[in-house]
């Protein structure tokens, strides 16, 4: 299998900050790969970073074979992204929002992927509603249509799951199970363990900006111990550290 | 109240300083004291250009038109830091979750917004002059009198754009009778008496003779189109979820010969549906066109008969340009960052966007030359007009990139486009004053335009994002 991201000793600094503390991992083919942190710990930034939105201050990353700081932009035509901040322009209704992002990604049948995707996540009816009136579940399902609309072979997602409703997250579960299964990589960041026991293949654990650990979670599996239990101790020792 | 109205001070404090650094935007008051101070040495010399009095007139008509723009600008205040900043909104508007009355609020930002532009504006401008008096021997009372009534006019056009945004709120139709109804008036007055209506600003009168009934009268106008806009205020939306056609494929598709139309189409939607563009154009631009037209005209006899037009037209192509800070502000890079979209790639679209918009100046100068009986300079007078807008918005972008409005504060940012627009601006007087025609020479500026606009998008796409 090879390997779609490959982070070595990266840094961020934001003035007094540090966000991101010499962070090495790698992400391969295929897997469905979760970010784990308590708040501040640097998942969104991490992110950022890898997507060329902001430039490291340190290390470097590979994404999909493409250097994050200097080629950005093609990693971002070639990556799908849900940012943290779920955030369609105001005035666009949520079909149009698509068909800009059809447009700036050249997607010829953006109309039939659209509405495949209105069926698929249940909100058909909020097609010609304008984004800035959607409800905050309802913008998370546009920003996840966004994200995949292409079917990009690797998919940075930033807590996708946060505002869906029951119903709704296990259908986003099963469809990010799934998506894994053709040969895509998804990078998920959450702070729900119990999805990331679930459906992630790997993980890793940054505390304060720094990783903690890194490793499949069959790993976990075999020592018979639950991912929430070994996130808390971990963290916890992390914090005394 | 004084809890909230700190708040809301250090707020607008911190988000022109975060921009770019506390010292360079302290630095700002200093400067417009620099300029006034020196600017009253010039004042004899000016005296002799221009009718005695009209320089006053003009200056506290400046500060009429200062307060509209800063006011039409708190006004969007709302919609743009939501875009810019993600939902951490202006306390103004996130207040509303506080058990504090809308109106209240309402009446908080006003005041806010007066004092704060007060001492960023208002002061160091008369300020400058007052240190100047012993030297250039105004009186001093009169110089401190100036500061007194340049604020009553800062303070008039910044309630003026308040009452115009409640009475909005209320009623678009009720609201357009009044702008159009009074844009008349002053028209109608100016073409049966001249310039005369102008000269009965309450604070100018105020300015030119000081009486205690003057004062009473201005004060009382302001006052009361305070209470009126803030009684008339209110906070309701009055959006509610309506289901819009899809405008979006059909702009991009009529645009496919621009380079970036799905981004322009996109912002041709915004300012239409969020109504940013009608506001701006109504605040931004027609209202301070025609107080500037006033003031030309005003200046008229100086000049040879197609000078007013093409002075006029070189001035409408500035403002046009700034077409291209409203552009920019309404919203951020944010919303793009997942997209493969670039910092050039929107500067791109976001110039050509003002570009297009550019139709409206280049409409207003042409219906303006036909009107004044200028026909015969209508092609130059429409040529200085786009050829200004579009260098003057590569000279913006080059220097601000994505934040115009943000970084003209910076000092040194202000004076580079002073310089910039300054010297084509000099040069370009001159030869239209030649001969009219000459003033068609203007469409090259299109390519320093065009190569300003180029080294913006080397410049900014170097520039970390994050740090916009
Ligand atoms: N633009 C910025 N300027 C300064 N500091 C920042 C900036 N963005 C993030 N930080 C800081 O960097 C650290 C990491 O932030 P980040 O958003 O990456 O955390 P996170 O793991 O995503 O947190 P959460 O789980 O709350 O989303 C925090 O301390 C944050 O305050
Ligand atoms: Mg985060």
């Amino acid at each position: 299998m090879s390997v779609v991201l490959e982070v070595s000793g990266l840094s961020k600094v934001y003035g007094d900050v540090t966000a991101l503390d010499r962070v090495s991992l790698s992400v391969e083919e295929g897997s469905l790969f979760g970010l784990l942190g308590p708040n501040g710990s640097g998942k969104t930034t991490m992110i950022k970073v890898l997507t060329g939105q902001i430039r490291p201050t340190g290390g470097s990353a590979m994404v999909l074979g493409l250097d994050s700081e200097h080629e950005g932009l093609r990693i971002r035509e070639r990556v799908g992204i849900i940012p943290e901040q779920e955030s369609p322009p105001s005035f666009l209704t949520s079909m149009e929002y698509l068909e800009f992002v059809g447009a700036v990604r050249k997607i010829p049948d953006i109309r039939e992927r659209a509405d495949e995707w209105f069926d698929y996540l249940e909100f058909g009816d909020k097609k010609n509603v304008l984004c800035k009136d959607l409800s905050r579940g309802t913008r998370q399902k546009l920003m996840f249509a966004q994200a995949f609309i292409h079917e990009p072979a690797l998919a940075l997602i930033d807590e996708p799951l946060i505002n869906f409703d029951p119903i709704m997250q296990d259908l986003v579960k099963d469809y990010l199970k799934d998506y894994v299964k053709s040969g895509k990589t998804i990078f998920l960041s959450t702070h729900i363990l119990e999805v990331a026991e679930e459906i992630c293949s790997s993980f890793a654990v940054l505390h304060r900006g720094r990783l903690l650990h890194s490793g499949p979670v069959a790993d976990l599996a075999e020592k018979g111990v639950h991912l929430s239990g070994f996130f808390l101790s971990l963290v916890r020792k992390g914090g005394h550290a | 109240m004084p809890e909230l109205f700190m708040r809301m001070m250090k707020e607008e404090w911190r988000m022109h300083s975060t921009i770019f650094g506390h010292v360079s935007f302290a630095l700002f008051p200093f400067m417009i004291f620099g300029i006034s101070f020196m600017g009253s040495f010039l004042l004899p010399h000016l005296r002799q250009a221009l009718p005695v009095g009209d320089m006053a007139l003009a200056t506290h008509v400046m500060f009429l038109v200062l307060g509209a723009m800063v006011g039409g600008f708190g006004l969007m205040g709302n919609e743009m830091m939501n875009r810019r900043f993600g939902q951490a909104s202006l306390l103004a508007y996130s207040a509303r979750s506080l058990p504090l009355s809308g109106k209240f609020i309402f009446a908080n930002f006003v005041v806010k917004d007066t004092v704060y532009y007060f001492f960023l504006w208002v002061l160091p401008f008369g300020a400058g002059y007052i240190a100047a008096a012993p030297f250039t021997g105004a009186p001093f009372s009169s110089a401190l009198l100036l500061l007194f009534t340049l604020a009553l006019a800062f303070m008039a056009g910044l309630c003026t754009v308040f009452l115009l945004s409640s009475v909005y709120v209320r009623s678009r139709a009720v609201c357009g009778v009044m702008v159009i109804a009074g844009g008349f008036l002053l028209l109608a007055s100016f073409l049966s008496t001249g310039p005369t209506l102008a000269l009965l600003f309450p604070p100018y009168m105020l300015y030119s003779g000081f009486s205690w009934g003057m004062l009473l009268l201005s004060c009382a106008i302001l006052a009361a189109m305070f209470a009126l806009s803030i009684l008339l205020f209110s906070p309701d939306e009055t959006g509610t979820t309506r289901v819009h056609g899809d405008l979006y494929r059909p702009l991009v598709k009529r645009g496919t010969f621009l380079q970036q139309s799905p981004l322009v189409a996109k912002d041709l939607i915004d300012l239409y549906r969020s109504g940013i563009g009608i506001g701006q154009a109504l605040f931004s631009f027609a209202i301070p066109l025609v107080v500037i037209w006033f003031f030309l005209s005003l200046a008229g006899s100086f000049l040879p008969p197609h000078g007013l037009i093409l002075l006029f037209a070189m001035i409408s192509g500035v403002i046009g340009s700034t077409m291209y800070t409203w552009v920019t502000e309404f919203d951020s890079f944010g919303p793009y960052a997942c997209l493969p979209v670039s910092v050039s790639t929107l500067i791109q679209s976001k110039i050509t966007t003002c570009a297009l918009l550019q139709v409206l100046p280049a409409s207003f100068i042409a219906i303006t030359a036909v009107l004044s009986g200028n026909s015969a300079d209508l092609i130059p007078a429409v040529a200085l007009c786009v050829s200004f807008s579009f260098y003057a918005s590569g000279v913006m972008a080059y220097l601000c990139g994505l934040s115009p409005s943000v970084l003209v504060y910076d000092v040194k940012v202000l004076f580079t486009y002073l310089v910039f627009d300054g010297a084509v601006f000099a040069i370009f007087s001159a030869v239209s004053l030649a001969h009219p025609l000459y003033a068609i020479s203007s469409v090259l500026l299109f390519f320093p335009g065009w190569l300003f606009v180029k080294a913006a998008m080397r410049r900014w796409d170097a520039v970390d994002p994050a740090g916009l």
